[in-house]
């Protein structure tokens, strides 16, 4: 009889979700050293992306180390494990059809590339995670310093910060790489544009 | 001829505006701007009425008729610019409210017409969390709302895999997932969390990571008898073997929420009572409390 009869609905899925919101979930990590624009660069990007009416979310390291991470510090083992739960929330982030961008240092090029083939649910990470190189050079970075973290590393009063007494493993292949024109920097907008068209052409913004 | 240039995200704007041919259709350049003359709006201080033909946003800029036009502008909501004035000094609109240069969670409301939240369904194995959570996601998406659900099997292989079920790890584990679904209602993702989360405390420390009234506390309030005469995984009889230790309901204790937001009580009759209906039971009170507008 009817009572006995238990309808099971079929899940909302990330196809379902992607329709709602017009586009297909993904990652943009940007990487580079401190002061390189990484964080400028991602609130660029969400509001170009906002006008054009779709939805991205910042996953930013120094947020993320309040809140989730905020049991981690700054030690090898714990910089591997920061960066392993970024790429983990931003996968959820990805399969829930939003556009994470990720701003974090992220110095080893083991763990970026840690994220990329995993996985996840019977989908991989592997074609909608995309490294943004932020190629600025230390010396641009440093002069710019706009937390005053290289000057306190230049006075030895941190030790191990990336660029100065730790190394930065630039990407050997990344799919973006944002550079110095002539000795000087590209306007925020005018990066945030090339971010987009590279995702416009793989077809992240288009109608679903 | 200095104007007002209005920028789209879809092709099409609508714009009424005296001596702007009535107020019709229009669509605007190549680059995606609409150039409105300010000489048709000087003199008589009429109102602007802008909105594009999509829910999206829309942005604005004062502009002399040379100006090459970028993206370089902050954004306005449609609301903001369908009720602005444009007075008479060209230089110097007035009533123009110019966003903040990030985006923030209004904003993303305003896109999704939705209010982020955590709905956090708690109860023993068994109690229907799974099966409630499917229902309401389903129920939301077909009102045109963006959920994501998280839960811990899904969890525990990726962002919590280096847990094990020691009592700090199961803490942790919460915690995590918290923290995660706060992202989400950041966002303004309906996030449903569906997790046994057998301890009062750490509810409550979920409870308290977000701002008051973001947090909507489900309760599967089901009999232990009628979870374990289902047992949809068979862990029950493997708990009553001893097989599994520490599980909750047998022998680790379940703590029921004293004072949450919505109750969901098994009554024994299925067809007063189906999946659909007690996600409805939920989405009224969304819908109370405004979490379902932007």
């Amino acid at each position: 009889m009817s009572t006995n009869i238990f309808w099971q609905e079929s899940p909302i899925g990330k196809t379902e979700r992607q329709k709602l919101l017009n586009q297909k979930g993904c990652v943009v990590w940007i990487t580079g050293l401190s002061g390189s624009g990484k964080s400028t660069l991602a609130c660029s990007l969400s509001r170009e992306l906002y006008t054009r009416g779709k939805l991205s979310y910042i996953l930013d390291g120094d947020n993320l180390r309040h809140g989730l991470n905020k049991d981690l510090g700054f030690k090898a083992e714990d910089r591997v494990e920061n960066i392993r739960r970024v790429g983990e929330v931003a996968k959820l982030f990805a399969d829930a059809g939003l556009i994470c961008i990720a701003s974090l240092i992220s110095p080893y090029r083991k763990d970026r590339d840690a994220c990329k083939p995993f996985t996840f649910r019977l989908f991989s990470l592997k074609n909608i995670l995309f490294d943004v190189y932020m190629n600025m050079s230390l010396q641009l970075c440093e002069a710019r310093d706009p937390k005053g973290l290289y000057k306190l590393a230049r006075a030895g009063k941190i030790k191990g910060f990336t660029g100065i007494d730790d190394p930065y493993e630039s990407p050997l292949n990344c799919e973006i790489e944002l550079k110095e024109k002539e000795g000087e920097c590209p306007s925020p907008v005018a990066m945030a544009e090339e971010v987009i068209a590279y995702l416009e052409a793989k077809g992240f913004l288009q109608n679903q | 001829m200095e104007g007002l240039a209005i920028r789209a995200s879809r092709p099409s704007i609508i714009c009424s505006l005296p001596g702007l041919d009535g107020g019709s259709q229009r669509l605007p350049l190549s680059d995606g701007f609409l150039r409105l003359p300010t000489s048709s709006y000087a003199a008589d201080k009429p109102k602007l009425v802008a909105k594009s033909a999509s829910l999206h946003p829309i942005s604005a800029v004062n502009v002399s008729a040379q100006a090459s036009l970028t993206a370089d502008f902050p954004a306005l909501s449609e609301t903001n610019v369908k009720e602005e004035r444009i007075n008479g000094d060209k230089n110097k609109p007035e009533n123009i409210v110019w966003h903040e240069s990030s985006i923030c969670r209004c904003d993303r409301q305003q896109l999704l017409q939705q209010k982020g939240c955590v709905i956090w369904i708690t109860g023993l194995s068994g109690s229907g969390k799974s099966t409630v959570a499917c229902a309401l996601s389903k129920a939301l998406f077909e009102r045109g709302k963006l959920t994501y659900t998280l839960d811990g099997d899904n969890v525990r292989h990726g962002l919590n895999r280096d847990l094990t079920f020691k009592a700090e790890d199961r803490t942790e584990n919460i915690r995590r997932i918290g923290e995660v679904a706060k992202l989400f209602a950041d966002v303004g993702v309906i996030c449903i969390a569906s997790l046994i989360s057998p301890y009062r405390r750490d509810r409550d420390e979920c409870r308290s990571l977000l701002p008051e009234g973001d947090f909507v506390e489900v309760f599967m309030d089901v009999p232990l008898s009628v979870c374990e005469s289902r047992d949809p995984k068979g862990l029950y009889k493997l708990a009553r073997a001893g097989k599994i230790k520490g599980f909750t309901g047998i022998d680790d204790p379940y703590e029921a929420p004293l004072n949450c937001e919505v109750v969901l009580k098994h009554t024994g009759d299925d067809d007063s009572c189906s999946p659909r209906q007690m996600a409805e039971h939920i989405i009224s009170y969304l819908q109370n409390k405004g979490y379902l507008e932007g």
